[in-house]
């Protein structure tokens, strides 16, 4: 890959317009990597920790956007819910050691399950109900973490191309939030116009919702023509898709019986059922992915830096599954009897290798991209003679 | 006939996988899992079948050549619809159905299923909600927007004014079945002996009982309040919407007609149109 | 050698219009080929049809056959045509799919399915040959107008067609805009020998850059031939063409240059240069709305400074200036939609606006019943005003269509007929004429110059400078937030850059029309 001419401030990887230091596929692999972390070691201590981290890195790589300020609303949406769930379960789950507190109690009618609300309340059933809760909240923060640092574009374009149409209308779609915000707020000072200034209530919806829809769908036909007209879908359906739709097909046959096996208890049998139909899908979609005629112009290929970010990812939940094969029981936490959750040093480095995305900071220095289109220009006649520019 | 018979098998076995994954706490025997502590992964193992059979079935779209039509029309709906879901309105994605339901009356079944599983993909981008409960969303939006076109063929020849209220009681309903549904992800998460618990290995019976009680005293009263409000919002604006969206059917699948010209044309013989195409 | 042949082609719409009648037509390789017509002629119709949308994107009725570069249209789907033909349409927010100005032009090629190498050197001959190579990265939303044109131009490019069809491309546009584009295609049709067929409405930048010009007319199309002489009987051309129609010369000029050079050498009539008792400029009567001392603020940045406007009963007011200078800020102020952060607007009578887009307003069945909407919402019956109002633009056989149904301009006068039957003293107007046909725009003066006569006032925010002399009394002009001229429109458009055509070739006289009536009176 030539590198003459690319100025420092803009990471390299085939296409070298990113600012974001890591490609959306790390970014996936990072968030995998922290949920099934959680999901392994739930212990509410190794779960803050995560949350932790995860916090850090929206600090350090969130993209100015909505999602980055979204990112402590969903976390704290996520709190409220998990909240209302513990006192629900508090108030329904009854045991009798180590009672906190007594409610007056009534019991539900039969229709409705007929339980007892309110009772003794003990603190093995609440601190129990908190540690699942936390669970949820530390998926919730990851997922939250991961929108708020990836670059939606890139992640639909390293999707596998068996989801290209998906994908696209996902983009189209993305590409018109913008032009259907402006439009409602068109339609509402029309409608505000049409009267003088004043507003009319009678029918207002009717009247505002119609002319945005239209609008919507008589750009989308324009959109439509410019799509065919530029060779949407020239090449059908080929051996190729048609290949990956009948394994599909079969894959999800497999599924089902493995889930039939399941309830009869075949447990083997229903493992390797779900084996093939996993493995089959898969396999599918690599097929459909492979198919010739359509080459992504300039995408995004994983660096070393990108490969080694990931596989340093991935070390977190291995070695918890290590750990705990090794015996370690701080891992899970049970409250009953009322204890403090156990720590200990060695689940704690391995969450840290969830620290890796830190190592390189988002570029957010203007006068580098300045500099940037001056060289580009040189290298683009380069590029123009000898095609030095490697390609995947 | 198998151009036809395969897609709606695909349609099925994802609608019976689907399902299976979604009711899983209803029939998953006790010793399907590792150990009691991990059978709090099981949303996730879902998780990852929802997302499969997402997968598969976006290989059946792929086998089928999209144009460029339906791709835009999707697009344009989809953003409308996850524009909606950043309102805060009563019901957890209120604003989404109504417009998922008339898209997949207006245009039929597979419209309908490719509309709902992109307007929630794409209201899941505009709404940073991208997350494992993800494919179980979008399988339920699917279904809503498939099972909206099946009404809307039904339908098709009643009065609109009747129409519009058979489509209003159509969405009340799936306002109730969709938070049924959605809430299947996180409910068997929290685990224990408690009345609205799961473990694994209760009995179906138990496990409804148990349910049915978590439902009525979590989001019984949201869902309802969503599902009254997809009904109003379709009563109030079905009419004008449907005839909107049913303008533009036609360019979703064009029919076209070829006459085949004469290739001189004298004087007296100057031929209209319409006798072409009779000659035709 | 004929790049797109059109033999005896038939076309009706699904719905039933027939929009083509056995059309033959010949567009030769490496031209440029003008197509002039109003709107419900069949020109859209046409244009598409040279790449296959019509019939395979939208359903209907077809007859005939259309070859281009060998390959029939019946035969061959759009997509298929993708790397002979390329299409653009007029709006340029809805063309473009991806996040990135380089991507969006790789699409074409993607679906192609060219070699990676071969895929990257198109997109940098593409970025180049249209001078948009310092955009490559940025989203297209970010991008005007014109820019955005010209990518999608550069979209259609990429694949390196031997034709380019454009169906009004630049009528969306600010004047600037329009220039880039149109400048784009004449370096593309001079450098890379394009061959390009093309439909417009701005006739005064379009026509010198054609080669031939076809009309289309409810009774068929005629042979292509020389841009002058199509233009010769078109009640659209460029004024100096109607100009020198007028006053006989030959050949017919279409540009300015063209003309002054035929007024040297032809005797006029009549002596020019001299003073001319102008329109009766009315500095109107009693004024109706008052912009004081007005400053508005818009998203932190002040857009309106100190502005000082007052309308008067009886005047036409044209407000011009460029791109963000604050015009329609100014009307949205009249209109009361727009807050002041100093100063006030000061209305004595009912002020109604028309927006830029008419669809924000269109969401009836019926013309009618649109019309008869806003009498509704301001609790009156209907006393004739509906059909008075029809009959005043000149929309009334379409009073049963569906105002969606309609073509750009015709919907345009039904958003002003909707609005202005509210009975408002003050018509304010936003871009009016944008994207209308000849037709249109003469119904619509027609309009203007009446509610004026009746004791109304009209302002008009525009680019379309013929527009402002036309029917204009008086001209505000804007710059930057500021009133920079203000006055007669004879005194404050002969001084500038928006200079009319006519008065460029001839001052003091502002229009033909001004012209004729000079000959008449002689």
């Amino acid at each position: 890959m030539s590198k003459a001419n690319i100025p420092a401030g803009r990471y390299q990887s085939g296409r070298y317009q990113s600012d974001r230091p890591w490609s959306a596929i790390t970014w996936v692999a990072w968030a995998l990597a922290a949920a099934a972390t959680i999901q392994l070691a739930p212990n509410p201590v190794y779960v803050v920790l995560v949350i932790a981290i995860t916090w850090l890195v929206v600090v350090e790589h969130g993209l100015d956007g909505p999602y980055a300020k979204a990112f402590p609303i969903l976390v704290g949406a996520a709190v409220f819910f998990a909240v209302l769930r513990i006192v629900l379960i508090g108030l329904t789950t009854h045991g009798n050691q180590d009672v906190l507190f007594t409610t007056p109690s009534f019991t539900m009618p039969e229709m409705l399950g007929g339980f007892t609300v309110g009772g003794a309340t003990t603190a093995p059933v609440l601190l129990q109900a908190g540690a699942e809760g936390l669970v949820i909240v530390g998926i919730i923060a990851v997922f939250a973490a991961f929108n708020a640092v990836v670059s939606h574009y890139e992640l639909i374009q390293t999707t596998p191309r068996a989801f290209y149409e998906l994908g696209l209308i996902v983009i189209v779609a993305l590409c018109f939030v913008p032009s259907t915000i402006e439009a409602i707020r068109d339609v509402r000072e029309a409608d505000r116009a049409r009267t003088g200034g004043q507003t009319v209530r009678r029918g207002r919806l009717v009247r505002q919702v119609i002319p945005v829809l239209e609008r919507g769908l008589e750009k989308a036909i324009t959109l439509a023509e410019s799509l065919d007209s530029r060779g949407f879908a020239h090449s059908g359906a080929t051996a190729r898709a048609r290949g990956a739709g009948w394994i599909g097909l079969v894959a999800l046959i497999a599924l089902g019986s493995s889930f039939t096996a399941l309830v009869a208890r075949e447990n083997t049998v229903a493992i390797v059922l779900g084996g093939i139909g996993v493995i089959g899908i898969l396999f599918a979609i690599a097929i459909a992915s492979k198919e010739t005629g359509r080459i992504r112009y300039r995408p995004r290929s994983l660096t070393i830096a990108d490969r080694s970010c990931i596989a340093i990812c991935l070390l977190a939940p291995i070695l918890i599954i290590v750990l705990s094969i090794a015996g370690d029981n701080t891992l899970t936490w049970t409250p009953s009897p009322v204890r403090w959750p156990a720590f200990d040093i060695l689940p704690a480095l391995a969450l840290i290798a969830l620290l890796a995305p830190l190592t390189r900071r988002p570029i957010t220095n203007a006068s580098a991209i300045s500099e940037f289109n001056l060289s580009d220009e040189d290298s683009v006649l380069a590029v123009g003679h000898s095609d030095k520019v490697a390609l995947p | 006939m198998t151009n036809r018979l395969r897609p709606s098998l695909v349609y099925l076995l994802v609608g019976l996988v689907g399902i299976a994954a979604f009711l899983y706490p209803f029939w998953l025997p006790a010793n399907a899992l590792p150990s009691t502590a991990h059978s709090a992964d099981a949303p996730l193992w879902t998780a990852m079948i929802s997302a499969l059979v997402v997968m598969a079935l976006a290989l059946e779209v792929r086998r089928g050549t999209m144009n460029g039509a339906t791709v835009a029309v999707l697009g344009v709906l989809a953003a409308s619809a996850g524009l909606l879901r950043l309102i805060e309105l009563p019901g957890n994605n209120a604003g989404i159905f109504f417009l998922v339901i008339l898209g997949g009356v207006a245009f039929g079944p597979r419209f309908g299923l490719l509309l709902g599983l992109t307007a929630m993909g794409a209201s899941a981008f505009i709404t940073g909600g991208i997350g494992p409960w993800l494919p179980f969303q979008m399988l339920g939006l699917g279904a809503m927007g498939a099972t909206a076109g099946l009404l809307g063929r039904a339908t098709s020849h009643l009065t609109p004014r009747v129409e519009v209220g058979v489509i209003a009681v159509f969405a009340w309903v799936w306002g109730f079945v969709y938070g049924a549904i959605l809430n299947l992800w996180s409910w068997p998460l929290f685990q224990g002996n408690g009345p609205t618990l799961w473990r694994p290995g209760l009995s179906v019976n138990t496990t409804i009982e148990h349910y049915w009680s978590y439902y009525f005293t979590t989001s019984l009263a949201w869902d309802a309040a969503g599902a009254l409000f997809n009904a109003i919002l379709i009563v109030a604006l079905g009419l004008a919407l449907l005839a909107t969206l049913r303008r533009f059917a036609h360019r979703l699948e064009p029919v076209v007609e070829i006459i085949s010209a004469p290739k001189a044309i004298s004087l007296e013989t100057i031929v209209s149109i319409d006798q072409l195409s009779r000659r035709d | 050698m004929n790049a797109i042949s059109y033999r005896q082609v038939s076309f009706s719409y699904p719905d039933g219009p027939t929009a083509l009648n056995e059309v033959n037509l010949e567009v030769i390789a490496g031209e440029v080929l003008l197509v002039v017509g109003s709107s419900g002629s069949g020109k859209s119709t046409l244009l598409r049809a040279a790449n296959g949308l019509v019939p395979h994107a939208t359903g209907g009725r077809f007859g005939g056959d259309v070859v281009i570069f060998g390959r029939s249209t019946i035969s061959h789907h759009p997509r298929e045509l993708a790397d002979v033909v390329g299409f653009v349409s007029q709006d340029p927010e809805a063309q473009l799919v991806v996040d990135e100005v380089e991507h969006d032009i790789a699409f074409v090629l993607e679906n192609l399915g060219l070699s990676a190498t071969a895929m990257r050197r198109r997109v940098e001959e593409t970025l180049d040959a249209l001078g948009i190579a310092h955009l490559r990265y940025r989203a297209p939303m970010t991008l005007s107008g014109g820019e955005r044109q010209r990518v999608a131009i550069a979209g259609a490019l990429a694949a390196a067609p031997s034709a380019l069809v454009l169906d009004e491309p630049t009528s969306q546009l600010d004047p600037q805009g329009a220039e880039d584009v149109l400048a784009a295609i004449a370096r593309l049709n001079s450098d890379l020998g394009t061959t390009v067929l093309l439909a417009e409405h701005r006739l005064e930048r379009a026509a010198p850059l054609a080669d031939r010009a076809v009309v289309l007319s409810s009774d068929g199309i005629p042979t292509p031939c020389a841009v002058a002489d199509a233009l010769a009987t078109y009640p659209g051309a460029p004024p100096v063409t109607r100009l020198g129609r007028l006053l006989g010369w030959d050949p017919l000029p279409l540009t300015v240059r063209d003309a002054r050079a035929r007024a040297a050498e032809n005797s006029l009539p009549f002596a020019t240069n001299i003073e001319t008792n102008s329109r009766e400029s009315s500095r109107g009567g009693q004024t109706l709305v008052a912009a004081e001392s007005l400053s508005v603020e818009l998203s932190g940045r002040e857009v309106l400074h100190r502005v000082d406007v007052s309308i008067g009963a009886g005047e036409v007011v044209a407000l011009l200036g460029r791109n963000g200078a604050g015009k329609t800020t100014l009307l949205r102020a009249f209109a009361g939609l727009n807050s002041a952060s100093h100063g006030r607007v000061n209305p004595t009578g009912t002020v109604a606006y028309v927006p830029q887009d008419p669809s924000t307003l269109l969401f009836s069945p019926t013309v009618r019943r649109e019309i008869a909407e806003t009498l509704k919402l301001l609790g009156r019956r209907d006393a004739g005003e509906v059909d008075a109002w029809l009959d005043r633009l000149g929309i009334s056989h379409l009073a049963e269509r569906h105002p969606r149904s309609l073509s750009g301009g015709e919907r345009q006068r039904v958003a002003i007929a909707a609005v202005a039957v509210g009975g408002a003293d003050v018509l304010l107007l936003d871009e009016p004429t944008r994207g209308m046909d000849a037709l249109s725009r003469t119904a619509l003066e027609r309009a203007v110059q009446e509610h004026a006569a009746e004791g109304g006032a009209v302002v008009l925010a525009t680019h379309d400078v013929e527009l402002a002399a036309r029917c204009a009394s008086r001209v505000v002009v804007l710059g930057d937030g500021d009133v920079i001229a203000e006055g007669e429109a004879r005194i404050v458009l002969a001084g500038s850059l928006f200079a009319p055509q006519v008065l460029r070739v001839m001052p003091p006289f502002l229009t033909v029309e001004q012209v004729n009536h000079e000959l008449e009176g002689v």
